[in-house]
């Protein structure tokens, strides 16, 4: 009895016991997990109790599926200047704080963002607190987001701040404190939501458990904060990024999704009258709220950096006739230099007469002459950073530099640098910030970390989220974290002392009025769900005629029977499309290799990256199942082939993707809504479709195309069955043709395409009620005519190649009415007129 | 003595631009030793809307829409100034340039005039270390802070060369000052870089210069176009005092005030949007003629 168990799996007590044995926390550093004397704390036994009753297998098989999930679903990042996405990493492990600590730590944030808006107000404003030398000028001028065209703009709305964000750690004292202020526009609210919905799958049991508060009602919150600030019900709010090669992009995507804003660009935005219009489909519409991600000075070429194309020209006029509300606020990034942080303890009891609740990192500005020789004098026990963000001894900007480990001569020149422009540098204390668990191999280790807690305006004053961004750096110094090598993010759970009330998030059914449809279609994004249409079709029919040729070349009656001509035909076709090299013309396996695996314009491999592009750019207006298979698509078009490349690897290949671009085109059409933007994508996919039919048609329909081209073109068009059932002759030219091109019950005839864009045509908004018929509309009734009273026997190569110039000509022509394309917003260039 | 002022701007696109959003400043306004008699401006096509204020620096901008298709956009701004300055303090009467460094840092104002504007980096003035240390040998230690700036003025006169080819407006300072060269801009750049990067506030001017030289006097370099110029934070008793890189000259009488700011970007004469077309050529012409006063 005792032998057997002793072979039995470990109680989660052992468990328990065995990982906080293992527990080694770094030395003079205070720890989250363990206290001073090494004991766990009591919140991190209840959690790793729960942990410790599922078995090592089900553990790594539950973190298994949260990375799993965190790829499927694409929560990525970018570091600046790379053009691929990265994956997040997320650690296994939340961040654990108990209730009574975290009331102090929102109790500190609301009190320090009441703070920071009145010192906003007053810098815009009336200018007191500069004036009575609490605050020096040459502190807030130095900051890029000092934005002196604002001064004295009352913002529209009352209010600078709407959502703030502070990052903070524990000190040596246990006490937090806070290390850095985020006014301008911060990250990371979206990721703590993604990361939280990632750690409650993995765990459901576990976070059911242990009273998590829960995220969601800050957010609607905050929704309902800006959505407040309108001056109209039903308000058009609109979230600014600077779009999808930013950092954050993804992050910006996924809010605007989650709290149903209208995701925009500047180049949607036009000011016109005092006011902010969106271009949409349907014309002009008036944005109420912009939810800025573009920083500052990016926000208006007129006023502010005429370089920048992130931005609304003449957003300023705009704000000073009332005809916007931003949020944050321009120019509210002043607060975020670290030249500030010194005066904060003493603005705290001069503005709101209260002492500071959340200590501030001690901080020394050396624009003071006092604090000046001071810094210099006790470097060693300093880290010194720019004022605004500037660099230091030209180190990388915004990275502190510590006295202690520069040398006689490194701090020689610093000492100098600081007495010729003090404004420029302050000085902070050295702090060793606590650390926390992560799972790494089996075991538990102890890693430095910030905490970027957000608080946001709401109807009901400010709110702080239970929760935040956490991110954990491998390097001893977590303050100069930003996602990047070694650092991962972590879930912070707010441990409520009671079980977490289940607050639903649905409103009272009179509050809400019912629609079907959402809003208009900004331009660019149907213009570029048009194009992942088209795109899309084209890596299809290119597909095809790659998987073709590689059918052919792997069928054994292909060496006997003569079809020599119809090979070289549909090599032919590759090459004039741009998918494979005309020095390849006549080699046929050649030309299917680098048609699909190639890197010229029209290779499957260059319009799958396309159709990904396109689809990127776009990604909130996607469901994830079709983000997913597009990516799908992508990852299996462009993984490296196997050497040597063979017939039948090429062949499965491209048959695989088609099934995928099946299953694409299956989920919009039994999936998404039929709104405007399904309508724009499938006329993309119809114009490519009706364009590369009629190019097949005339290709393999040729005067001099025999059985064997004709039996191609049924394969190309995926008709073949059809066509036996119908003619029980092989097939004609005339019959063939008829099927490909005026045949409205074949879903691939370019009459049916036709049908289908004059649907959607006839669905879309107009621009005025006059009662004519817009362009593309007047182009394809007039096609839509022509095509059904056509008859086969008088279809020659011409007529189908002037159906294909007329849908050429349609394309272009729904460019112009519904796509911002055309306009470009130009610089009026100043390179001459001066001496 | 009194100038008419002539300045016209021209710009020629490669195609149909529909919409134009401009803002110009082209309109001097009175100012110590400057008193403005007649401003007009010509726009050709007429605008839907313009409007006037004054921008944070206090100088006049005008602000236009022109929503006519046009292939050409035609500016002429016209004034009549009288200048009439004082002349500047003597070197050694202004204090130390730390001392005024100090009383800069403590700024306790962010009025226009404030030298808290004129101490940081500035779009076109980055921070630029070459030029700091270039700047800092005309001050010793204690120097009265115009002596050292006078004397920076003469040597970058002496050191750069004047050549209306080498630059345009993008060219970055660094390129400027490595390669000894530049027009007017740079030479203002350079200097405000050099007094910035030691903690003096410095100030970038624009305006004219007169066009015709008295008699028996060589002909000042950037009187066919718009010229620029700095000014440099003397302490609270001497203000804004302005010297002329370019010409090695304290601002006086042949200098006309149009805008000042922390660089070219902060008073570019004309700047927009337009919408349809991205080539365009411009040309300018300025004409300052001293008028002839009679005998009294």
């Amino acid at each position: 009895m005792r032998a057997s168990k002793q072979i039995q799996a470990p109680t989660a007590e052992d468990r328990l016991a065995q990982l906080a044995t293992a527990y080694r926390p770094l030395p003079f550093i205070p720890d989250e997990f363990v206290d001073e004397w090494g004991k766990p704390r009591p919140h991190w036994v209840k959690f790793l109790r729960s942990l410790g009753d599922l078995s090592d297998d089900e553990i790594a098989h539950r973190f298994a599926a949260a990375d799993r999930h965190i790829h499927e679903s694409g929560v990525s990042y970018r570091i600046y200047g790379d053009l691929s996405e990265r994956t997040w990493p997320l650690s296994h492990v939340p961040l654990l704080i108990e209730a009574d600590e975290w009331r102090e730590i929102a109790t500190g944030i609301c009190q320090r963002v009441r703070l920071l808006e009145a010192i906003l107000q007053d810098i815009y404003g009336e200018g007191r607190l500069v004036g009575s030398g609490a605050l020096p000028a040459t502190a807030i001028t130095g900051s890029a987001d000092y934005l002196h065209p604002l001064q004295g703009v009352r913002p529209p709305g009352g209010k600078y701040l709407y959502l703030y964000a502070a990052d903070i750690g524990r000190g040596p004292d246990g006490r937090w404190w806070v290390l850095g202020d985020r006014t301008q526009a911060p990250s990371g609210a979206g990721y703590a939501l993604a990361n939280r919905l990632v750690l409650s799958r993995a765990f459901p049991g576990l976070y059911g458990d242990m009273n998590i508060e829960r995220l969601a009602p800050f957010f609607q919150a905050f929704r309902e904060g800006l959505i407040g600030m309108a001056r109209r019900s039903d308000p058009r709010i609109c979230l600014l990024t600077p779009g999808p090669f930013n950092e954050t992009y993804f992050e910006q995507a996924y809010l605007a999704r989650y709290l149903g804003f209208l995701l925009v660009e500047g180049g949607d935005l036009t000011m016109r009258d005092g006011e902010v219009h969106v271009r949409t489909i349907a014309g002009l519409k008036r944005a109420d709220v912009l939810w800025r991600r573009v920083d500052s000075d990016f926000c208006d070429p007129l006023e502010l950096n005429a370089q920048s194309r992130l931005g609304v020209p003449g957003l300023i006029d705009s704000l000073r006739e009332g005809g916007v509300v931003v949020a944050n606020a321009l120019g509210s990034g002043v607060l975020e230099a670290p030249a500030l942080m010194s005066f904060i303890p003493r603005l705290c009891r001069t503005v709101l007469g209260e002492e500071l609740a959340l200590p501030n990192i001690a901080t020394w500005w050396c624009g003071q002459p006092h604090e000046r020789e001071d810094v210099i004098n006790y470097m060693d026990g300093m880290a010194i950073t720019g004022a605004y963000g500037n660099p230091v001894l030209g180190r990388p900007a915004r990275q502190p530099v510590v006295g202690m480990t520069l040398t006689p001569q490194e701090k020689e020149r610093l000492a100098a640098d600081i007495r010729r422009r003090g404004i420029d540098y302050v000085g902070q204390e050295v702090v060793n910030l606590s650390t926390t668990p992560v799972w790494e191999d089996g075991r538990l280790v102890p890693r430095p970390f910030v905490l970027r807690v957000y608080a946001a305006c709401t109807p009901n004053g400010w709110k702080v989220m239970p929760g935040g961004f956490c991110r954990i750096s491998d390097r001893a110094d977590a303050r100069a974290v930003s996602m990047g090598e070694g650092v991962q993010s972590a879930d912070v759970w707010v441990i409520a002392d009671k079980p977490v009330e289940m607050v639903t998030l649905l409103p009272d059914d009179d509050s809400v009025r019912i629609r079907r449809l959402m809003g208009n279609l900004p331009s660019r994004a149907a213009d570029n769900l048009f194009w992942l249409g088209r795109y899309l079709e084209r890596t299809e029919a290119t597909l095809r005629l790659v998987r073709c040729l590689a059918g052919k070349l792997m069928d054994p009656d292909t060496r006997t029977i003569n079809t020599g001509q119809t090979i070289d035909r549909v090599g032919a076709l590759l090459v004039a499309w741009g998918a494979a090299p005309e020095e390849l013309e006549g080699d046929a396996f050649l030309l299917v290799a680098q048609g699909l695996y190639g890197k010229e314009y029209g290779s499957v491999a260059s319009l799958v990256g396309e159709s990904r592009r396109a689809a990127s750019f776009i990604r909130e207006r996607l469901s994830p199942d079709t983000w997913r298979l597009i990516n799908d698509l992508y990852s299996g078009l462009t993984l490296e082939p196997a050497v040597p490349v063979t017939e039948a690897d090429t062949f499965e290949r491209a048959d695989a993707a088609l099934r995928t671009i099946a299953a694409i085109a299956g989920v919009s059409l039994e999936n998404m809504n039929r709104g405007a933007g399904w309508r724009l994508l499938d006329m993309g996919r119809r114009v490519e479709r009706g364009i590369n039919t009629c190019r097949f048609s005339r290709h393999f329909t040729g005067p001099e195309a025999a059985a064997d081209d004709f039996s191609v073109l049924l394969d190309l068009i995926d008709s073949q069955i059809t066509y036996r059932t119908r003619y029980l002759m092989g097939a004609a030219r005339h019959t063939v043709r008829d099927m490909a091109v005026l045949d409205p019950y074949n879903p691939r005839s370019v009459a049916f395409q036709i049908e289908r864009l004059d649907e959607h045509l006839q669905n879309l908004p107009l621009l005025s009620d006059d009662g004519m018929l817009e362009e593309p509309r007047r182009r394809v009734v007039k096609l839509a005519a022509g095509v059904a009273t056509a008859q086969a026997a008088h279809l020659g190569t011409d007529e189908i190649f002037e159906i294909e110039q007329s849908l050429l000509c349609l394309a272009d022509a729904i460019a112009t009415r519904y796509f911002l394309q055309g306009p470009h917003a130009a610089r009026a260039d100043k390179t001459s007129g001066l001496a | 003595m009194i100038y008419e002022v002539r300045h016209v701007t021209t710009y020629a696109y490669g195609s149909t631009v529909t919409f134009s959003h401009c803002l110009l400043r082209l309109l001097p306004k009175d100012g110590p030793g400057q008193t403005v008699f007649v401003t007009d401006l010509l726009i050709d096509p007429a605008p839907a809307r313009i409007e006037e204020r004054l921008c944070f620096f206090g100088n006049r901008l005008t602000s236009l829409t022109i929503e006519t298709a046009h292939r050409a956009l035609r500016v002429e701004a016209r004034s009549s100034v009288e200048v009439r300055r004082d002349p500047p303090p003597a070197e050694n009467l202004t204090r130390a340039w730390e001392d005024i460094r100090e009383e800069a840092f403590d700024t306790s104002t962010l009025a226009p005039d404030s030298p808290a504007h004129f101490l940081h980096p500035s779009r076109f003035v980055p921070a630029f270390e070459p030029a700091a240390i270039y700047a800092k040998e005309s001050f010793g230690r204690a120097r009265p802070v115009l002596a050292g700036a006078a004397e920076l003025m003469s040597r970058i006169r002496a050191d750069f060369r004047y050549d209306p080819k080498a630059t345009i407006i993008s060219t970055p300072l660094s390129e400027a000052f490595e390669k000894r060269h530049g027009v007017c801009q740079d030479f203002a750049h350079i200097m405000i870089a050099g007094l910035r990067g030691i903690g003096l506030p410095a100030a970038y001017i624009s305006g004219y210069i007169r066009t015709i030289p008295p008699p028996g006097q060589p002909r000042l370099e950037g009187a066919d176009a718009m010229h620029a110029w700095v000014a440099v934070w003397c302490g609270e008793e001497w203000g804004w005092i302005g010297l002329d890189p370019t010409n090695d000259m304290m601002i006086g009488d042949d200098h006309i005030v149009l805008a000042k700011g922390r660089d070219y970007a902060d008073i570019s004469p004309v700047a927009g949007i337009i919408l349809g077309s991205r080539e365009q050529d411009v040309d300018v012409s300025v004409d300052v003629v001293p008028q002839v006063q009679e005998e009294a």
